[in-house]
């Protein structure tokens, strides 16, 4: 914070005295328009979700009629029915569900590996390793989809869930946010440990782990949301609608002409269900989340 | 020497470690982009050994019309963007700090941050719906206040703003929670100090708060410009027919370019060109945040 | 025209008409233009001679029972084959149906099938499929890949196997006609077979809301243009609202009955030895103007420009337009769609031919053909190739179309079939509901609407000439400013001009 000292000009002279009147004027009023400003602002976010909750539990004819919807109509949860049964989100959003848990898993599991050995102050090579993780964080992964694709038929994983497990299995900025957690462990309560003969293992597991739990929240929520909402690699790697994931069937549902052209109407309350559908697991999640994310941002953004 | 060997072995279980992200590195990001780099050099065929063409793709590439307007396209979408979203999470963050009631704070910081969290599948799907002439929210709007429907997705002018502004309404919310972190974590002091020097709220917010969130700020844009030519979801969810050209960005062109038509080479060529290109950018923000560091 | 070789389906049908020619006749001349016999029902009832019986008596028919009898014999003999599938449209309507598809086909022939089926960017997909080497055995796809993949050499010759297969060869399972008229490449050669019959895209309007307003079926441009105003104006829909629109179409998708009034064609047109598509000439401006004003007028639904073909086919559903354009197929489903949610609707879907041109000519888009094709990394071309055999006998069709037995339908003990509640939804649709084979009767019955359609399709159905890149770099061009000037953005003037230097820099035309 050394921002503090040489970039506060508080030098507020005798000549706002002056205007002293008005600024007791203007602090009286600026609550106001601050608070209408901001209901507005909410009311931005608010009205759009509220239009789709209102047409997802909307009657199918209802929901196809003009006209401002910001209420149901002719209440039903046929919308849902119909998407989870008839156009089969279900198996998509057990997709997602298989994806997202083993994905984050493994990633929250490998990052925190990584990111402990680099804390570690006499590893040899470590200099070369740290380059190594940096490297591949110049290299945005949308930027190589054409050769990931060629690599994963190569690999043969193609059409499989486990192509999509293994985009994104760790990354260099989880790597580096777990770094940083764990520096903030006292390395001497490792030291004593080592002394003691415990394992490296063992002292990540029982020492490091515990103590930076808000670290692997942060990580394993930040992949949670990212493997949720991932699509490139879906349509990339997948052929198979069966092995579509929520967030492809529902683009399919939104945005393309469906070739299985029999299955019944897709009405706006049908895409709307199906949304909702899709946002529903991260409201859930919510609650846990904003904290830990404003937190791996500032720490991810550490300078190297 | 012998001591770096006494320190790997007693850090060998720390390699074994690593072997996997290791392994993933390779096979998953450099392999690939040496791939990559190859690949931009092959002729496409279907089936078969592909020849080497040496620049022929990258030529095609420079000389294609579509290429340079996706180019303008992406440079149109994501500096519109990063201009358009630069003050309103600022604004956002220094009025959510100036009130008092908690409960409503917490409520509006919790709404505004929402639509960071959903897919552009999620917000692409609900604003194809709202912007829709007839039937969405926007024109039924715009025609109960006594005007006309507009076509926002099908005129190309309007698409461009709305994929512009979209991403805006997305991410206000998210980049005003850090800079409302960075708020919180001021020095109260300061405050006092320039409220007994008679300085307003106008004043304390200019002269104080603004200042020190330009440390913030570069973090911001720098996530930003990193971000910029790599939008995909975005345009590729919801463009259509009539704007396609109008908006389809360099990401979109080589996913339809490589992955549709199945053009790897030349998509290669495309792809590479961009990674130059962000590596280039990168470098510059790199240098100029450094330089202002020491500077400031 | 000679009375021994129909030209065209509209000769055979006003033959039939005047009672020119017996009943059997109409069968085995429309067997070979590729009219299925439950298709002309009608027709051949009119001409009935006394005493005629189905057209199973033919000796190719019934060559067609035993050849068919000795294959799934032959078939379920060597039970345990592996078969690995590509396909859009075959199978179930959810991946969940697609596994019970997939048992059901097990169940009937003994083999085990790995369906694999996209559901979007299907020839994207099936690129991948190809590049990767993926060992499929057999791909669905449309005839304008079938000559792209057959270039590259991806894709194994068929020619002899169709000429030595008893089932395929027999006229009465598919015309012969058809076969070398729509999928033969380089003088007689077959790389693909056919998957279904495919019909045309037509105007489908709602006929209860014609005889409601008192209307005429509509012929020219400005018939059509007036039945529009009155499904505007008059209310048809009865619920007291301005809410009804006369036209909906998802995006250009199918503009071509209404081009049609101009004399215009999809697809290329040679003149004077030069490509050139007749969308993006100067004959065109008045069509896109036409368009325009049917925009301005809101006599266009104004979401069609974005429309998904689910938005439109809702709208028609759900009363608020009156006339769309879509496959003739859909009139069957339409009806039956809001038969099954209320048996009394007065709703009645209707296609009819599109507008008629200056030359007394109506030109309706027929569907690019839907076929088979054994990809050369198929290590079971024999295996594949009985199975496209088996998909033209009775049981292979009966599971194309209605689909699974005991879930889309259901077969009492006298012998009696009834669709299931799903069957219903599913429409009799999984991935050939519209076989080639005449010895086919469906058992349920036609949907109803649907064979007028078809026959409106074989009358005025035109495949259109397209290039391998025509998906990719022109219908992009046609798309963009064709919506322009229909939506009024430029004039339609400005947009042919812009259409055409754009479609010379893509060297797409002359």
């Amino acid at each position: 914070m050394a921002h503090i000292s040489d970039t506060t000009p508080v030098s507020v002279g005798a000549g706002s005295l002056a205007h002293s009147r008005g600024a007791t004027w203007r602090d009286r009023i600026f609550p106001f328009w601050n608070l209408v400003f901001l209901v507005i602002l909410a009311a931005t976010m608010i009205v759009p979700f509220l239009n789709v909750l209102a047409v997802s539990v909307s009657g199918p004819l209802a929901s196809s009629r003009p006209g401002i919807h910001l209420w149901p109509e002719a209440f039903t949860f046929e919308g849902f029915r119909t998407v989870w049964v008839n156009v089969g989100l279900e198996r998509a959003f057990v997709n997602s569900v298989i994806v997202t848990s083993i994905g984050t898993t493994l990633h929250v599991i490998l990052a925190s590996l990584a990111g402990y050995v680099l804390i570690q102050k006499d590893l040899p090579g470590k200099k070369l390793l740290v380059a190594f993780i940096i490297g591949t964080m110049a290299v945005p992964s949308e930027l190589i989809m054409i050769p990931l694709y060629v690599v994963m038929k190569q690999l043969n994983l193609l059409n499989t869930l486990a192509a999509l497990v293994i985009s994104g299995l760790v990354s260099g900025f989880s790597i580096l946010l777990m770094r940083n957690f764990f520096a903030g462990v006292p390395y001497d309560l490792a030291e004593s440990a080592r002394i003691d003969g415990a394992s490296d293992f063992r002292i990540f597991t029982n020492i490091y782990l515990p103590l930076s739990k808000a670290g692997v929240a942060t990580i394993a929520l930040f992949e949670l949301v990212g493997r949720w909402n991932q699509f490139l690699q879906v349509i990339l790697f997948i052929n198979d609608s069966s092995k579509y994931t929520l967030q492809v069937a529902l683009q399919t549902l939104v945005t393309e002409n469906m070739s299985t052209s029999g299955t019944s109407m897709v009405t706006p309350n049908v895409r709307m269900a199906g949304i909702i559908i899709a946002i529903l697991p991260l409201i859930a999640i919510y609650p846990f989340m904003q904290k830990y994310f404003v937190q791996g941002i500032s720490l991810g953004a550490v300078k190297e | 020497m012998r001591n770096t060997i006494r320190l790997m072995k007693i850090h060998a279980a720390l390699y074994v470690m690593l072997i996997p992200v290791i392994i993933y590195f390779l096979v998953f990001v450099y392999y690939p982009l040496v791939r990559g780099v190859q690949l931009s050099f092959q002729a496409d065929k279907l089936f078969g050994p592909k020849p080497y063409v040496g620049w022929d793709n990258y030529v095609t590439a420079w000389h294609d019309p579509e290429f340079w307007q996706v180019v303008r396209n992406t440079l149109i979408i994501g500096v519109g963007s990063l201009v358009a979203g630069f003050l309103p999470p600022i604004i956002i963050a220094v009025a959510l700090n100036e009130l008092l009631q908690i409960t409503f704070k917490k409520f509006v910081q919790t709404v505004v941050y929402l639509p960071h969290l959903f897919s552009w599948v999620v917000i692409g799907g609900i604003w194809i719906y709202l912007l829709t002439p007839s039937g969405g929210l926007v024109n039924e709007i715009i025609k109960r206040l006594g005007g006309t429907s507009v076509g926002f997705l099908t005129d190309p002018t309007w698409a461009r703003a709305v994929m512009i502004l979209l991403p805006v309404w997305k991410g206000m919310g998210f980049a005003a929670i850090i800079y409302l972190a960075s708020i919180t974590s001021i020095n109260p002091t300061l405050y006092e100090a320039a409220r007994i020097d008679g300085a307003n709220r106008f004043q304390q917010i200019y002269q104080i708060t603004i200042p020190l969130l330009v440390p913030t700020m570069k973090v911001v844009l720098i996530l930003d410009v990193l971000g910029l030519l790599r939008t995909f979801d975005q345009i590729y969810v919801m463009r259509n027919a009539v704007i396609q050209s109008k908006i389809d960005v360099l990401m979109v062109y080589v996913f339809d370019t490589g992955i549709t038509n199945f053009k790897l080479g030349f998509a290669s060529a495309v792809s590479v060109m961009v990674l130059v290109a962000t590596l280039i950018i990168t470098a510059i923000t790199t240098v100029i945040s450094r330089y202002e560091d020491q500077g400031g | 025209m000679t009375r021994n070789n129909p030209s065209s389906i509209s000769d055979l049908i006003n033959d039939a008409m005047r009672g020119k020619i017996s009943r059997r006749e109409v069968f085995r001349r429309g067997a070979a233009l590729g009219i299925s016999a439950a298709m002309l029902g009608p027709l051949a009832a009119m001409a009935q001679t006394p005493g005629a019986s189905p057209a199973a008596e033919s000796p190719e028919s019934k060559a067609f029972f035993a050849d068919q009898d000795a294959l799934i014999k032959k078939i379920q003999g060597e039970p345990g084959k592996k078969l690995k599938m590509l396909s859009a449209v075959v199978g179930g309507k959810t991946p969940d149906e697609d596994k019970l598809w997939a048992d059901e086909f097990k169940r009937l022939t003994g083999w085990e099938l790995d369906l694999v089926h996209p559901t979007a960017d299907y020839d994207q997909k099936l690129l991948a499929a190809f590049s990767s080497g993926e060992k499929y055995d057999l791909i669905y796809t449309n005839q304008d890949t079938v000559i792209r993949l057959q270039a590259q050499g991806g894709l194994n010759e068929l020619t002899d196997k169709i000429k030595n297969s008893k089932i395929l060869s027999n006229p009465t399972v598919i015309p012969p006609e058809e076969r070398t008229k729509l999928i033969q490449i380089d003088d007689g050669k077959y790389f693909s077979a056919f998957q279904k019959f495919e019909g045309a895209r037509m105007p489908t309007v709602r006929q209860d809301w014609i005889e409601k307003l008192g209307l005429e079926e509509p012929k020219t441009i400005d018939d059509f243009y007036n039945v529009m105003v009155a499904f505007r104006d008059k209310d048809p829909d009865g619920n007291g609202k301005a809410d009804t629109y006369g036209l909906s179409m998802s995006g250009t998708y199918d503009i071509q009955p209404f081009m049609s009034g101009w004399g215009l064609i999809p697809g290329y047109k040679m003149v004077d030895g030069k490509r050139t598509i007749p969308y993006a000439t100067e004959d065109a401006i008045p069509a896109y103007e036409w368009f325009a004003k049917l925009y301005k007028e809101k006599l266009l639904d104004p979401n069609f420009a974005t429309n998904q073909t689910a938005d439109m086919r809702n709208l028609f559903l759900h009363d608020r337009v009156g006339m769309v354009t879509y496959w003739d197929t859909w009139v069957g489903l339409f009806n039956n769609q809001r038969l099954a949610a209320d048996p009394n609707t007065k709703f009645q879907a209707k296609g009819i031919p599109g507008a008629v041109g200056p030359d007394g000519k109506i030109v309706l888009n027929r569907g690019e053909p839907s076929v088979w094709t054994i990809p050369v990394m198929s290590g079971n071309v024999d295996t594949a190739f009985q199975f496209i055999e088996w998909w033209n006998t009775i049981p292979g069709i009966i599971l194309g179309s209605l689909g699974i037995k005991d879930h889309d339908y259901t077969v009492s003990a006298d012998g009696t079939y009834k669709l299931t509640k799903i069957g219903e939804e599913h429409g009799m649709d999984h991935g050939d509901p519209t076989p080639y084979n005449s010895n086919w009767h469906n058992p349920i019955g036609e949907l109803p609407g649907i064979k007028p359609a078809q026959q409106i399709s074989l009358k005025y159905g035109y495949l259109q000439q397209i290039s391998p890149t025509w998906a990719t770099d022109v219908q992009p061009i046609l798309d963009e400013f064709g919506l322009k000037a229909m939506l009024g953005q430029m004039a339609a003037k400005d947009a042919i001009t812009q259409m055409q230097s754009a479609l010379k820099g893509k060297k797409a035309i002359d």
